[in-house]
């Protein structure tokens, strides 16, 4: 039915009044629950077992002569070297504010793990008057890849498909915890 | 008088009795952008692992959530198991009060050639006790039938500017007491 002029002008005229005050308080609430349970600090934990040394093991190691890929820490300078001459032993200095030089160290294990892929253990050997952060930092360039890194691939067992690793040196053991030096 | 009003002044009159309405938009427009950013930065911890005022933590890339397990703390103080303090660090007239030069440990408190810290050895194998005890009363078994073994993990909470003598110390006296694996906790590095 149509509508008389003045009374179509009317339709649609009327404003909706959307009420908000609900929608503010659940907002409200949100924001103080998200508040209240939010983790502002943010923490992580990075893993190693303690060396076990058993003789039965040790002495079927030797057989293979394994990598057993090792870096010590020393006072002026970090070495990366392997027991069995696996690998070119080489020694990075220290970065002047004496601490390791992790970029070298990892830039370093990145040529390693190209030739050998599928090694995943490294041993350290700190001195005793490194610092815990230093530790740390070496531990993270140690195990993990960056993005810029070149793709190291390998062939899953399990599977048979090329993957890239998104790790470096996953399994980082204290070689010297248990000695006396 | 009043039956010759304007028309002008009724129309006044009516604005001026209409309720008074808060423009809530922008209010809402500003709370929707803070409930995005807080549910993007929104990280929830389920672990129980402490910290304590002072303590400055490395900071790590790791991308590994620490689980809840047994606690040892290294404050410039002293060690502390699980809340309780276990060794004082030796403070002397130098380092008393101060965070660098200390992490000495009194040579009372160490034995087998001042590797094993004696205060924490006795704490960690009575509570590796009590967690196999406690295994053993739990219903939960093995394929076998028998009790879970310990599983012997120390979540390790240092202050950054600790030596690895120290740390070695108590990585030695934990393995003593059964530890195996020790949990390095680190703040994670924003990426």
């Amino acid at each position: 039915m149509l509508r008389r002029p003045s009374a179509r002008r009317k339709v649609g005229r009327e404003q909706i009044e959307l009420n908000l005050v609900p929608m503010m308080d659940t907002f409200v609430t949100l924001i103080a629950f998200l508040l209240y349970t939010m983790a502002f600090i943010v923490m992580t934990h990075v893993e190693t077992p303690l060396p076990t040394a058993s003789p039965t093991e040790v002495a079927e190691k030797l057989k293979e002569k394994p990598l057993q890929l090792t870096v010590s820490f020393r006072k002026d300078e970090t070495e990366i070297w392997s027991p069995f001459k696996k690998i070119e032993a080489k020694k990075i200095p220290n970065t002047p504010e004496g601490t390791p030089d992790v970029n070298a160290i990892h830039a370093r294990l990145v040529e390693v793990k190209q030739q050998f892929p599928n090694e995943k253990q490294v041993v350290l050997a700190p001195t005793g008057s490194i610092s815990y952060d230093s530790l740390v930092a070496s531990m993270d360039g140690i195990r993990m890849l960056d993005a810029t890194d070149p793709p190291i691939i390998v062939k899953n067992a399990e599977t048979g498909v090329d993957e890239a690793l998104k790790l470096l040196f996953p399994e980082v053991v204290f070689g010297n915890v248990l000695s006396n030096d | 008088m009043p039956a010759f009003r304007s028309i002008r002044t009724r129309r006044g009159k009516r604005k001026i009795n209409k309720g008074f309405e808060l423009q809530l938009t922008s209010l809402i427009d500003v709370l929707v952008i803070i409930l995005v950013f807080l549910l993007k930065s929104y990280q929830t911890s389920l672990n129980t692992l402490t910290t304590v005022e002072g303590l400055q933590m490395p900071i790590s890339a790791s991308q590994d959530e620490p689980h809840d397990s047994l606690q040892v703390i290294i404050t410039p103080e002293g060690i502390t198991f699980e809340g309780k303090r276990v060794v004082d660090f030796a403070q002397s007239g130098d380092t008393a009060g101060s965070t660098e030069g200390a992490y000495k440990l009194n040579a009372t408190d160490l034995d087998e050639g001042g590797r094993r810290i004696v205060g924490l050895f006795n704490t960690l194998v009575a509570a590796r006790e009590k967690s196999e005890l406690l295994k053993a009363k739990s219903p939960v078994r093995d394929a076998n039938g028998n009790p879970l073994p310990f599983d012997g993990v120390l979540a390790v909470t240092a202050d950054k500017r600790i030596q690895y003598d120290t740390l070695r110390k108590i990585m030695y006296t934990a393995g003593a007491a059964g530890f195996k694996v020790f949990r390095f906790i680190a703040l994670k590095k924003e990426t």
